[in-house]
């Protein structure tokens, strides 16, 4: 019986690997598009070369887990009755590919979408699910996953994670079905060497020094239990904020959702659960069109308050993690970073 | 009840007309044996066909089950929705969801209600169990004042309910913001009210209305001594869920649905809100 915990895998193996695991469950991974985009999409067998392990991913996980639109049930008027059916059950599927970052997102997706009740639709496809990481040699170019503590490289929560070693990967399995997964397919794999474990370690301490963004997150986090942020700060980055949801949307902990109805006859419909972001007017809006929220003022308060104060004070660790998304998609250039740069300045009132 | 989204069948047993916005439905689950239990204070997630789901707090009380009141003013298209429903109807109903008010707090106590327009429908719930358990004396509370602001005469709603408690030995005063010729009662801002009523380290407050009549009640309770844990109150806002995921209702690392709708007021100052002015 051999060490399943870490093994090494050919680079030669991988694609007759993932076909293996392809006929197992649906498998989704970056892939390049004839557009130059890279997008996690499902893989078929001829096409795992497509796979795109060079760039970084342009959406997170977020929208396998919880769609930018998904039925959350149907319902029906019939005589008099008005019933509610469950969605569909959720396909078993292997995420490879993942970076660091997004498996950190979706742990804390796992905290928020199970407090204090679990959302049934949410873990049905979380528990149908294997993730495959990828750890991170080479930081992109907003990158910041150092100061957030989600990366390059991860110590838990992944079901297998791949470290490119150059001509092959060091595969660690988490626990439960990554484990069972080494275990069924072993053959694919040979045994850790001192070597692959040193060439490792250089990796990852080569892979930290690279980050050219540096972004005081824990310090920022900290500051915010202690001080107020001044008004001056929260207008100015309101003013350019175009009530886009760019910034939500793209980011993979940024789970507000709205509910809605959409009727498909007079006597049937169904239940959608969409994307929110708490950055837009009619986030907070309520009937009558009374509305507790200054946008003009506040427009970003809640957002980096939730992420850097409220999350630090009751899990440890603020729900950004460094993936810098949000900074290329924000043309006003009011993004977390902008906010965690002006507040760490900020004087002592 | 089930805590995910899939709502149960509830039907409109009666439908009660409060005024001209307000109406009280009377709703009953069709299956009789799902478990179904709340307290003064929480609110159901509302389904009406076609129209989503919307936060309400239930207006009758616990001991009234299995009929569950909610008094509903017509606002938006849910609630214009429900409005043109009649009994018999069928809607879905998801919770009971969020903190209710600190009953066993409230034996032997001097309880003093202070309410604006669809405000008093999540205190009417509980007035109507603290009359219920005045049958038995040892939770029994000590009185019940209520007031009660409208804009106008025609809009004072639960008349019904308040003609009942005032049977029952409850204080009423009421009070109009606009008068007309039927009325010769007082005209003015429920604060008004507030200065002709006794306050003692026994009394526990409950106000609910439109914010800034709940900010300047709780503002004039506080300066006739009434301490910050014996003031509650409900607060509103836009909610998707219920059950602390969709965010809506965030606020300063709370949530509305989870963490209230009921606060004291010591637990209302940590919070920004529009209810209580720093």
């Amino acid at each position: 019986m051999i060490d399943l915990k870490e093994l090494i895998l050919s680079k030669d193996n991988l694609y007759p690997l993932l076909r293996k695991l392809r006929k197992e469950a649906r498998l989704i991974a970056p892939v390049k598009n004839e557009h130059g985009d890279t997008l996690f999409r499902p893989v078929g067998d001829r096409d795992t070369t497509d796979i795109d392990l060079e760039n970084q991913p342009q959406e997170s996980l977020k929208p396998f887990f919880l769609p930018q639109q998904e039925t959350l049930a149907g319902y029906t008027i019939n005589k008099g009755e008005y019933s509610f059916s469950p969605p569909p059950p959720a396909l078993d599927t292997i995420f490879f590919g993942v970076r660091s970052c997004d498996l950190t997102a979706l742990l804390y997706m796992d905290l928020i979408f199970s407090k204090p009740f679990k959302d049934a639709t949410y873990f049905d496809r979380r528990n149908h699910s294997l993730i495959i990481t990828l750890g991170c040699n080479q930081p992109f170019a907003n990158c910041f996953c150092e100061a957030t503590s989600s990366g390059p490289y991860l110590e838990y929560g992944y079901g297998l994670q791949f470290i490119d070693l150059g001509d092959r990967y060091y595969v660690s399995a988490g626990r439960g079905k990554g484990a069972d997964l080494l275990n069924k397919w072993s053959y694919f794999f040979r045994e850790v060497e001192e070597e692959d474990q040193n060439r490792r370690y250089q990796l990852f301490l080569e892979a930290r020094g690279q980050f050219t963004r540096n972004i005081q997150v824990p310090h920022a986090c900290r500051k915010l239990q202690q001080e107020p942020v001044a008004e001056a700060i929260w207008e100015k980055l309101s003013s350019r904020c175009y009530d886009c949801g760019g910034c939500a949307y793209v980011c993979p902990t940024c789970t507000c959702f709205s509910v809605d109805d959409k009727p498909q006859d007079n006597s049937s419909g169904i239940r959608v659960r969409s994307w929110d972001a708490c950055t837009s007017s009619g986030f907070t809006r309520m009937t009558g069109g009374h509305n507790p929220v200054d946008r003009t003022r506040h427009a970003l308060k809640r957002r980096f308050l939730h992420k850097l104060k409220h999350d630090f004070a009751s899990h440890g660790k603020a729900s950004c993690t460094g993936c810098g998304r949000c900074v290329d998609i924000c043309f006003g250039g009011v993004d977390i970073t902008t906010f965690i740069e002006l507040f760490t300045q900020q004087e002592k009132p | 009840m089930n805590k995910n989204f899939i709502p149960a069948q509830a039907i409109i047993r009666e439908i009660i007309r409060e005024n001209e916005q307000i109406a009280t439905f009377r709703l009953e689950l069709t299956n009789k044996r799902l478990p179904f239990t709340f307290l003064p204070g929480q609110f159901l997630m509302l389904s009406v066909p076609h129209c989503g789901e919307a936060a309400i707090s239930i207006s009758s009380s616990p001991d009234r089950l299995p009929l569950i009141d909610l008094s509903i003013r017509r606002a938006g298209e849910l609630t214009t929705a429900i409005h043109g429903m009649k009994k018999g109807d069928q809607v879905g109903i998801r919770g009971p969801f969020g903190k209710a008010f600190p009953i066993e707090d409230f034996a032997n106590r001097d309880l003093l209600f202070v309410a604006g327009g669809i405000g008093l429908a999540p205190l009417k719930s509980v007035i109507d169990h603290c009359l219920f358990q005045s049958g038995l004396e040892e939770d029994a509370v000590q009185s019940i004042t209520l007031l009660y602001g409208s804009r106008t005469p025609l809009d004072i709603a639960f008349k019904q309910a308040i003609e009942s408690w005032q049977k029952q030995g409850v204080d009423c005063r009421l009070t109009v913001d606009e008068k007309d010729s039927t009325w010769n009662g007082h005209v003015g801002l429920v604060t008004e009210l507030l200065t002709d009523v006794t306050i003692s380290s026994n009394t526990r407050a409950l106000v609910c209305g439109p914010p800034i009549m709940i900010r300047f009640v709780i503002a004039s309770l506080a300066d006739l001594g009434c301490g910050d844990e014996s003031i509650f109150t409900t607060l509103e806002r836009h909610m998707k869920c219920g059950m602390g995921i969709c965010g809506h209702c965030h606020l300063d690392g709370r949530l509305i649905c989870l963490d209230g709708p009921v606060f004291n007021v010591s637990q209302l100052k940590k919070l920004d809100v529009m209810e209580f002015a720093r």
